[in-house]
């Protein structure tokens, strides 16, 4: 029922004098009552519809073509061809796919621990520094923030390029060892590290400056009277502020691991599209075997074992956010 | 338990915002001292500075003998109660009462027993499982107390503890704080915005304004007698009546002229105040508390004559708004003004020359508004002060009267 | 005030609070890290501005030139004149105007819902909301590649918009619910005590109040669609269909790696964005986190 439905009692009252009359308005009154209970159904309508039809219905055909066999053929017919769990058996046998699980989770813990440990780091650094440097970063990171992706992947891209980068140079002139035409990409594990490089350079200013706001929500009194009870500046981070900080804590890192598990387009658009299976994370996996070797069903299946694999840390956050009252 | 000691204490902001001005006091060991004060007084910039939370521009604070300027809260041995409690919302009671004793290294059982006891005491033991979040009010109040009472420190320092807690609550608490602090003898400096706490609890109260201290004295001195007009304002609920007058002499005999009567002076009072015969063709300051206002049957002295404006009755007594023929005080800026009657009534023409006088009236007496009534002003009971500085002409065997400062 | 006759109190000397050398000392410590932080993060952006002002002699130069010291706009000139910057120039406005005017009508309706009626089934869709936003992209592209073709949609703008359109739903909601729920219900009420009738007060108190949220939500919606890559990348094949992100992606591939008029294009397609940002940084942080902290 709505809240919404002020005439009513005072409608009723009158309705008394006349039969006819209360009875007409009776009626009037109950189909009220239904246009403010429809309401907001009528309201949220045509935002579901899309939502369904778009996202709903394209989620439920992963599913079902995740247990079809699904190429090129079945394609053109719009139709797939049903083989049970032919699909999970193939990639659960396939060395590859957990060679690709493998570094998609290692990728993601270690993006996910430097951009949280990063990120916290310098929203603390911006406690302790002078007024006009606070501006400055925070000014900074904000610019940062705001880089399209595909404009940051073209920067680092310039950046790490193996003639006339400039990291390259960098590197070679303070002796770090020989990076005359250093090809980070030749070895993933450097590539990765570039990679790595963007993504939580591109991640940090958003958790600084969420990090930093809730700092700033901290009840300073809470900080004074642990002063007082005794607790050294460190102790009285420990057991304040990062046990009040933890909700915050608990959403950006299951964000974080949502985002980064699913990493496609920096290393997509850095590798110019055509990245070596060194280079495959689950994403990259699954879009190769659809678009590259049309093979849709295998890939759907590859997409929902990643979405289940991303479904705990979407637990997480929507029990934190439900927990911070913020889903009333 | 230690005596503190504020020696030419100042606090200034970024330059030139002066807080706290030259703060002399003493508090002995287990006093319990209130600052009171309106707000913006410095009076918790002061508390502040006590505890080590607010750096000190100039001057020096000692415990227990000990200057302790330089040292950080928590080397500084006192407990604080602030105003929103600042209980840790993520701990339980237990951990919130034990947190300063579990910081000082305290071996575990001790920390134990301490913590029970003082949950006994304060009628907290089935709440220590809880967290701040699932108690009332008054029981959050009750933690932060035994916060600081566990600890056992050499002081209390406590910000508007009370402020937060219903009107019935807080008569109740005050009670209990007062009952507390006289129990354990703990030196005690206790900060409210609110006279009727600090007359109630402290063995000394002390006023401040704009950042300078006006008196520091016991509430009962501190209510007979003020050093100047703003302590004479703030202190009292209901605030003391305040007019002006002109002092004549008439004779060699001091007339005090109010609107058109004229009250003289007896000799005794003129003897106890040598420095109010020079006021003589001067206007001055002059106030009468509401209880020294007094219904004129059966008085011979001078009588003044008023109309009721309006009568509130509290029950025990009724509290008489009489509207008499004087000059209204015009020194807002030497008196607490949120305790000032506002300006006469509608309707009254000579508004220059009238003044809501209250008085305090006993409750079987008939009393009606429009009504006129003679009241009884004893002129022993009237407190002079200067025009010009808002000190108080005093009696010679009272502390050196001081200027309202600010 | 009190002139003349006040004892003058004990002169307060004009002292700075008292700050020991070994704490100022940390104080610097930490603003010299600062500036340390500042730079790193700020680099590449400033090297991408540097780079589309440099001639192409100085970029493709093994020692770097730090500061443009003869700036010139033939970067620009070569970017814009690529083949199909235009197309993609129109394409990404197309696609953003029709996104966000679509995107903010559904969400204003929808967050109305959520935000002022309570209904079976609301808590339910407010979660739904939430969740539906971690379902990766790149899972759900392989099933809506299907839809889009048996739909006769793939390379084609109106496919792309509605994805997008679906894609924003559910931020655009979360945001606007947020400001919607900020309006204290007291204010409508008091203009219905006053007279106006439901819709009045709605039009009258609740529009007004609400623009700002309206004005932040459409810039949201703008950046998102505006910044899309994967979408637009599967989808729309013949280049003159592309979106700028495409066109910027694809870049290097038509002549090898031309790195001064990479880095103009890549700064005339970062520009809305900052710009943007810039205006409603904060609201984003805060509506993807505000009130977790709370004491």
């Amino acid at each position: 029922m709505s809240r919404l439905a002020p005439e009513g009692a005072a409608l009723s009252s009158v309705a008394e004098s006349e039969f006819a009359l209360a009875s007409r308005r009776r009626r009037r009154l109950t189909r009220q009552r239904l246009g403010h209970a429809a309401a907001p159904y009528a309201l949220l309508a045509p935002a579901a519809v899309a939502i369904g039809v778009i996202l709903g219905y394209p989620m439920y055909l992963l599913v079902r073509m995740s247990f079809e066999k699904y190429g090129l053929f079945e394609l053109i017919r719009h139709q797939g061809k049903w083989v049970g769990t032919a699909n999970y058996a193939q990639i659960f046998h396939d060395s590859e796919f957990w060679r690709v699980l493998l570094r998609t989770a290692l990728f993601t813990v270690v993006n996910v621990t430097l951009t949280m440990v990063l990120g916290t780091g310098i929203a603390l650094l911006l406690l302790q520094v002078s007024r006009w440097l606070r501006i400055a970063l925070t000014t900074g990171l904000v610019l940062v923030w705001s880089i399209p992706v595909i404009v940051a992947v073209d920067i680092w891209r310039w950046m790490v390029d193996y003639e006339f980068g400039v990291a390259n140079w960098s590197l070679q002139h303070l002796h770090v060892g020989n990076f005359v035409r250093h090809d980070w990409f030749a070895n993933p594990w450097t590539g990765f590290g570039v990679i790595t490089a963007l993504i939580v350079w591109g991640a940090i200013p958003f958790i600084t400056i969420t990090i930093y706001a809730a700092l700033a929500q901290v009840p300073q009194e809470l900080l004074e009277a642990a002063a007082i009870d005794g607790a050294r500046p460190w102790r009285i981070f420990r057991e304040v502020t990062m046990p009040l900080l933890m909700p915050i804590f608990v959403i950006l890192t299951s964000l974080s691991i949502i985002w980064d598990f699913q990493v496609f387009q920096q290393i997509w658009v850095m590798l110019d599209g055509r990245p070596t299976s060194d280079y495959y994370t689950m994403a990259i996996y699954a879009f190769h075997q659809s678009f590259q070797i049309s093979e849709y069903g295998l890939g759907a299946a590859i997409a929902v074992v990643m979405v289940l694999f991303m479904f705990g840390a979407t637990l997480v956050y929507l029990r934190q956010m439900l927990r911070a009252g913020e889903i009333r | 338990m230690a005596q503190i000691e504020l020696v030419h204490l100042s606090k200034v902001y970024s330059g030139d915002v002066i807080a706290v001005r030259d703060l002399n006091l003493e508090v002995a060991e287990g006093e319990f001292v209130v600052l009171v004060g309106p707000s913006g007084c410095g009076k918790t910039t002061a508390l502040r500075m006590i505890a080590g939370l607010e750096e000190i521009s100039s001057g020096e604070i000692r415990i227990g003998g000990k200057v302790v300027n330089d040292l950080a809260p928590r080397d500084r041995d006192i407990a604080m109660v602030f105003q929103t409690y600042a209980l840790y919302p993520h701990k339980t009671v237990y951990d919130n009462l034990a947190f300063g004793l579990r910081m000082r290294k305290v071996p575990k059982e001790e920390q134990k027993r301490r913590v029970e006891e003082i949950a006994r005491v304060l009628g907290l033991g089935d709440m220590l499982q809880r967290r701040p979040a699932q108690l009332s009010g008054g029981q959050r109040q009750r933690v932060a107390m035994g916060r600081a009472i566990v600890r056992e420190p050499k002081a209390f320092l406590m910000d508007e503890p009370l402020s937060n807690l219903d009107a019935k609550l807080r008569v109740q608490m005050r009670a209990e704080i007062a009952r507390i602090q006289q129990a354990l003898k703990v030196t005690t400096v206790y900060v409210t915005h609110d006279q009727v706490e600090a007359m109630t609890m402290g063995n000394r109260v002390a006023v401040m304004r704009d950042g300078r201290l006006q008196q520091v004295d016991t509430p009962q001195r501190l209510y007979d007698a003020p050093v100047n007009l703003f302590v004479a304002s703030f202190v009292g609920s209901p605030a003391m009546n305040l007019f002006e007058a002109g002092l004549e002499s008439d004779d060699g005999k001091l007339v005090c002229r109010i609107g058109d009567t004229d009250l003289e002076l007896p000799s005794d009072l003129v003897a106890e105040r040598p420095s109010l015969a020079n006021y003589a063709g001067r206007r001055v300051a002059v106030g009468i508390r509401p209880e020294d206002v007094r219904e004129a049957a059966g008085w011979d002295g001078t009588r003044l004559r008023g109309r009721i404006l309006l009568v509130e009755s509290l029950g025990s007594e009724q509290l008489v708004h009489i509207e008499i023929a004087a000059a209204p005080l015009e020194r807002s800026d030497l008196v607490d003004t949120a305790a000032q009657l506002p300006g006469p009534s509608l309707g009254v023409d000579d508004s220059e020359r009238s003044v809501t006088l209250l008085g305090r009236f006993d409750r079987h007496l008939l009393l009606a508004p429009g009504e006129a009534v003679e009241v009884a002003i004893d002129p022993r009971l009237l407190h002079f002060f200067d025009l010009e500085t808002g000190a108080a002409i005093s009696r010679v065997d009272v502390p050196v009267a001081t200027p309202v400062a600010g | 005030m009190t002139s003349g006759t006040q004892i003058a109190p004990t002169p307060i000397l004009p002292v700075a609070p008292r700050i020991s050398g070994r704490r100022r000392l940390h104080k610097l410590g930490w603003n010299v890290l600062g500036v340390i932080v500042l730079v790193v993060m700020v680099f590449p952006v400033y090297w991408m501005v540097a780079t589309a002002f440099k001639p192409g002699q100085k970029i493709l130069s093994y020692t770097p030139q730090w500061i443009p010291t003869s700036p010139t706009l033939s970067n620009f000139r070569d970017a814009i004149n690529q083949p199909f910057f235009w197309d993609a120039v129109k394409n990404s406005v197309i696609v953003v105007t029709v996104v966000v005017a679509l995107s903010v009508t559904l969400a204003f309706l929808a967050a109305l819902a959520l935000a002022k009626f309570r209904f079976y089934g609301r808590k339910g869709f407010i979660v739904l909301i939430l969740g539906v936003q971690m379902v990766p992209l790149a899972a759900l592209i392989i099933p809506l590649y299907i839809l889009m073709s048996r739909l006769h949609q793939v390379d084609k703008l109106t496919g792309v918009i509605a994805m997008y359109l679906t894609f924003v739903l559910p931020f655009t909601v979360w945001t606007m619910r947020g400001f919607l729920l900020g309006i204290p219900k007291d204010l409508e009420e008091a203009a219905m005590v006053d007279g106006a009738t439901r819709f009045g007060a709605f039009v009258r108190i609740l529009l007004p109040l609400v623009g700002p949220g309206l004005v932040a939500t459409s810039i949201f919606a703008f950046i998102q669609a505006w910044n899309e890559f994967i979408i637009a990348y599967v989808f729309l094949h013949t280049p003159q269909k592309q979106t700028l992100m495409v066109w910027l992606a694809s870049f290097t591939t038509l002549r090898g790696t031309d790195w001064g008029p990479l880095m103009a294009g890549a700064t005339l397609c970062a520009i809305p964005v900052v710009v943007f940002f810039l205006l409603v940084q904060r609201r984003i942080a805060f509506g993807l986190t505000s009130g977790a902290v709370r004491g």
